[in-house]
């Protein structure tokens, strides 16, 4: 796995989540976040952590850059509230209508503005993208900066989204802005999200801060717990199953059939752990400061369709395109009128179709772009993209199908053969991206049908890629773990079932927790598997 | 008005019960895609346009909830 470009600090200082400084800087920060006794204290304790943070995970440069961003996203949003200002004003004893005429003209100054702060902030995104693209050098430093290469800040794409999204919002007036720079440089460096997410909306997230609570223990134990099921996730099961589909997909020419079906597996199990673990650790860490940051997975691989799936995996950025990008055009003057006139000629069902399949390919497009600029992600969103405009457009079809083929849907036997659909959807989804190329998503699927390679399940083999037996069975053991959990949390929450339990029972679980961390988890940056995948977006 | 949205409602989306929650967007009844397919048909039979500021939760939880909104453009 490569090794992400904020691992390599321009001060030595490995701060990933599994790292031994990271460890300590959590446990310095926590140590003083707590000793402060007001709310203010508390807030800057915040900001000086996330700018420690971001200086020694990321470097000075990267800082300066994120500091830029959030003074243009600062003016924005000011420079917008002057203007709705004075339409407040203007309004006030109007009715609906005349406010909306009103509103208009008020609107169009904004546009202006926000068109401004949006190609600023997303620019910079934009051009990182395009340079990924045509492989540009990438360079850690202002100084050696100049056209035809790039520079990286940690987060870009997580905190450009949030700050894309503030702005829109107090663009259509959901939101009102933050009159206190500090407060949204706080929300737009905040460390815990830096990484890989979630994409916070900021007006939540300062509304948090301007109540940061006291201490209270059964909070700081479940925000603990959740730190270690984190670590769980990446360091004992992600960095380890990810070396061997790491090798496969390195030397595809040597593997084929059942190596290649266990590689793509891992890879899928891989990625969510590590996801799913990083995320894990972020709301952990927010929740001992009393933080409730969004939820970005819910048990995504029991999800019976590609759409539900999507609505459990990376929720927020689903959510995010939902409130950006497929809601604004999907309600656009031009679309809506579109869709009627195909509606009255063709039909309700024309008509809806056009007003929701054209938002959705555009979103799965960027969707895709988000992810990677190469072909390979082009054509994963353009996959994702067709089989929820499928799904979506002949749902009535499909059960009408099963009608007829007198299939009874509610039967366990259905919903488990959806889920399994659904999660081949997804591997599928991986194949087309794991190699880095579409040229290796091809040869992925010839070599998987070129033989089936069977006697590799019982003559040792597969031990010698990386992973040793001991490691495949701790990796499983994880696997199964991580298994049972997404199960019962299910049905209620493991951290509040847990916490009902008697004093000792309890506590042999979190020793056995943490124990099983530090014996069995891949520690440090030794690892190349332990760059988080999620980080290079 | 809210007997007409309701019927309106019944008639294009007869799988969805509007009476059953006062929560219909937060519990999940109406998702982005039936909510897109909502306001289409309330613009085209009531002739207004919603602006996207009020296009949130609260204007779609309830059958009261949007035809207040409907009314606010009428």
């Amino acid at each position: 796995m490569n090794i992400n470009h904020w691992q390599k600090s321009k001060r030595g200082f490995d701060m990933t989540y599994n790292s031994i400084y990271f460890i300590l800087f959590l446990a310095v920060f926590f140590a003083v976040y707590f000793m402060m006794p007001k709310v203010g204290m508390k807030q800057c304790v915040i900001l000086l952590g996330n700018i420690f943070f971001y200086r020694f995970a990321g470097g000075l440069n990267y800082l300066l850059i994120i500091v830029g961003t959030s003074l243009v996203v600062y003016i924005v949003g000011r420079l917008m509230d002057r203007v709705y200002g004075g339409y407040e004003e203007e309004v006030r004893d109007l009715s609906g209508k005349e406010k909306a005429a009103i509103l208009a003209g008020y609107k169009k100054r904004c546009k202006k503005v926000l068109i401004a702060g949006l190609i600023l902030v997303l620019g910079i995104l934009a051009y990182i993208k395009a340079g990924r693209l045509l492989k540009w050098e990438e360079v850690g430093s202002l100084v050696d900066f100049r056209p035809g290469r790039i520079i990286v800040p940690l987060g870009v794409s997580y905190y450009t989204f949030s700050a894309v999204g503030y702005m829109l919002d107090i663009y259509w007036r959901k939101i009102k802005c933050e009159h206190n720079y500090l407060k949204l440089l706080m929300c737009m460096t905040f460390f815990p999200i830096m990484v890989e997410g979630p994409i916070s909306k900021y007006n939540e997230l300062i509304k948090q801060f301007n109540a940061l609570p006291k201490f209270d223990y059964e909070r700081v134990c479940f925000g603990l717990q959740l730190i270690v099921w984190g670590e769980i996730k990446k360091t004992i099961v992600a960095d380890r199953l990810v070396i061997y589909s790491n090798y496969v997909f390195g030397n595809l020419y040597n593997f084929a059939g059942v190596e290649i079906v266990i590689a793509v597996l891992f890879n899928v199990i891989s990625v969510y752990a590590d996801f799913s673990g990083c995320i894990d650790i972020a709301r952990g860490v927010a929740q001992v400061m009393g933080i409730t940051l969004e939820q970005n997975f819910k048990q995504p691989f029991f999800s019976k369709s590609a759409a539900e799936f999507w609505r459990r995996w990376h929720i927020t950025l689903g959510t995010w395109f939902k409130d950006y990008v497929y809601m604004p055009i999907a309600m656009s003057p031009k679309l809506m009128k579109a869709g009627f006139k195909v509606r009255n000629r063709f039909g309700a069902r024309a008509g809806s179709f056009v007003s929701t399949a054209i938002p959705l390919a555009i979103v799965w497009i960027l969707t895709g772009l988000w992810h990677g600029t190469g072909a390979d992600y082009f054509a994963w969103g353009c996959y994702w993209g067709v089989l929820i405009i499928i799904g979506s457009t002949f749902g009535k079809e499909f059960n009408r199908l099963s009608e007829l083929l007198h299939i009874d849907t509610e039967t366990f036997a259905f919903q488990m053969f959806r889920m399994i659909r659904t999660f081949l959807c997804f591997c599928i989804g991986r194949m087309l991206t794991a190699t880095g190329s579409l040229q290796g998503f091809v040869l992925i699927i010839r070599r998987l049908f070129s033989q089936a390679s069977l006697w590799v399940l019982f003559d040792n083999s597969l031990y010698d890629y990386g992973l040793d037996q001991r490691d495949f069975y701790i990796a499983l053991f994880g696997v199964a773990l991580m298994w049972v959990v997404d199960v019962l949390q299910q049905k209620y929450s493991v951290r509040e079932k847990i916490a009902g339990q008697p004093l000792v029972l309890r506590w042999i679980i979190y020793y056995a927790a943490i124990m099983f961390l530090l014996i069995f988890g891949m520690w440090g940056a030794a690892y190349d598997a332990s760059s988080f995948v999620y980080g290079n977006f | 008005m809210r007997e007409k949205l309701k019927e309106l409602l019944k008639t294009n989306y007869p799988e969805i019960d509007f009476e059953a929650s006062t929560e219909l967007v937060d519990d999940g009844i109406l998702d982005s895609l039936t909510l897109v397919g909502i306001i289409s048909t309330i613009s085209m039979e009531f002739g207004v346009m919603l602006p996207y500021e009020d296009i949130v939760p609260e204007n779609f939880n309830s059958l009261d909830s949007m035809a207040e909104l409907i009314e606010k453009y009428m």
